[in-house]
């Protein structure tokens, strides 16, 4: 089965600091991988690389074996953890936005999920509350079928009923032949979705497996063995 | 997709621009029917109102020119180097559709509202002199002798047409550059970490300084070319094409600076792209 994401000896520098040092991974189709570290430890650096937003200082990243740019953008579908929707825009407008610009974005889709919500077509993104934006950001990105999902901190800063709509929105909605990277370092919440795991401390990837193998041969939880694995 | 991407700047910045247009429009309106119904009161109140409005007039006029100068560099501050560009660098475009997207809609918006001012004045000259301007202007009597006279030197229409196209282009490149003059200082500023605004003003006035420098150094050597060819022109056709020479080399300084600037500006985005 070809790779969805592939990362070859990825290294990123930020002049003398060392983001990504020989980042060896590869992420299958039909996967939900959760990219596990610490704060700071390169998860959102090797999410910027797979979107072409930073370029590598050597190595190679590629989406479905091409280098990040227009024809891999198509196929990829990002959260990333900033408020990136621009304020004065209505919601309907924001669906104009994405239905030009994405072919696979399921529009009747978007406007269910907002309007359970209750998230009308006029109302303006400014006018929203921080959650109420997270929430219309999520409901964009996964109302796109992509064919990988790439979500930067999706749970971070928010309360616990909005965690479980985000995750619950994640499961429910994403392209099941896609893969799903979820970025996060709240790992017991996200456990329950997961189907593998990369941890990644310092720049470096520390393991990549799947959550069974964990249990299996370590007999604990992933959120359990993470904390031994990263213990101060 | 440069299509889509013009859609939605045009909408985002037509939120601005149409407004500032609108209420230029009135402020004309205004100023011509004050001089008309107040200017030759001997009201106190009324001349003080009629003083208010010609400054209203031409304040507006001077704060149009700034909002469409703070709204180009905004929209690529914002668009771009913010948080919007975790959306506008994700899309399926490449980093040119982007910065032609920007430079198309702010060359446009300053095309429009210069064009209007213009026309606001000029039409408000015209309604405030009667229809006598115009007579005159469209009457004039010597314009047939004047063509006759052009003609007997060798000169015909189509030298004037030229030398207009010429400026017109002159004008566009040189608009084209102003833009990225900006956008280069922002894209490259923001390629640091730290102090990225700081950075931009650096870039800009560096950047502005480079090419004062280059633009004196090619000028003394043009200044005498230039010279000489107006000196060596012995016939009206030969100075109207030194005019057009001298164009064309104005057009090519600026064209020279439009490239750089959009090299600096499409390396920035794409090479070094740091978002915060």
């Amino acid at each position: 089965m070809e790779a969805i994401l592939t990362c070859k000896q990825l290294c990123k520098c930020y002049g003398s600091v060392q983001a990504l040092d020989s980042v060896d991974l590869t992420v299958a189709p039909g996967r939900v991988v959760g990219l596990l570290g610490p704060n700071g430890s390169g998860k959102t650096t090797l999410i910027k690389l797979a979107n072409g937003l930073l370029t590598p200082t050597s190595g190679e990243i590629l989406i479905a074996d091409k280098a990040p740019g227009p024809e891999t953008k198509r196929l990829v579908s990002y959260l990333p953890d900033k408020q990136y929707l621009p304020a004065w825009m209505s919601v309907k407008q924001m669906m104009d936005f994405f239905a030009d610009f994405y072919a696979d974005f399921d529009r009747a889709k978007a406007a269910e999920m907002l309007e359970r919500l209750g998230i009308k077509e006029t109302m303006h993104i400014r006018e929203m509350s921080k959650g109420t934006r997270e929430k219309a950001q999520l409901i964009m990105v996964m109302s796109r079928q992509a064919q990988l999902y790439l979500l930067d901190e999706p749970i971070g800063g928010v309360d616990p009923a909005t965690r479980d709509y985000i995750l619950d929105t994640i499961i429910r909605n994403y392209n099941p032949e896609a893969s799903v990277v979820i970025s996060t370092h709240l790992i017991s919440d996200v456990e329950p979705v997961l189907d593998d795991v990369i941890f990644i401390n310092g720049g470096r990837v520390v393991l990549q497996s799947s959550v069974d193998e964990i249990r299996e041969a370590h007999g604990m939880s992933v959120d359990s063995y993470f904390r031994e694995v990263f213990k101060c | 997709m440069l299509g889509k991407l013009l859609k939605h700047e045009f909408r985002a910045t037509g939120r601005v621009m149409l407004p500032v247009l609108g209420v230029l429009v009135f402020l004309t309106l205004l100023f011509n029917l004050s001089v008309r119904f107040i200017a030759t009161t001997d009201s106190t109140l009324l001349r003080v109102l009629f003083a208010l409005v010609i400054f209203s007039f031409v304040a507006g006029i001077i704060a149009a020119e700034i909002i469409a100068l703070v709204l180009m560099i905004n929209r690529f501050y914002k668009n771009l180097l913010g948080e919007e560009g975790y959306l506008m660098h994700t899309l399926p475009v490449n980093v040119h559709e982007l910065v032609w997207s920007k430079i198309i809609v702010s060359f446009v918006w300053f095309t429009v509202l210069n064009l209007l001012i213009v026309l606001l004045i000029g039409c408000s000259a015209l309604l405030l002199s009667g229809s006598d301007l115009a007579e005159v202007f469209l009457d004039f009597p010597e314009w047939s002798e004047i063509w006759q006279a052009l003609r007997e030197v060798g000169l015909y229409p189509r030298h004037f047409v030229l030398l207009a196209l010429e400026y017109l282009l002159l004008i566009v490149i040189g608009g084209v550059a102003s833009c990225l003059h900006f956008y280069a200082a922002m894209a490259l500023g923001h390629s640091f970490a730290n102090h990225k605004g700081l950075l931009s003003v650096v870039f800009f006035i560096g950047i502005s300084m480079f090419f004062n420098i280059l633009g004196s150094m090619l000028g003394a050597t043009g200044m005498d070319n230039i010279e000489a060819l107006f000196l060596s022109a012995d016939d009206a056709l030969s100075t109207v094409r030194s005019m057009q020479t001298v164009m064309g080399a104005a057009a090519g300084w600026e064209l020279l600076q439009a490239a750089l600037l959009y090299a600096a500006t499409v390396l920035g985005l794409k090479r070094w792209l740091n978002l915060a």
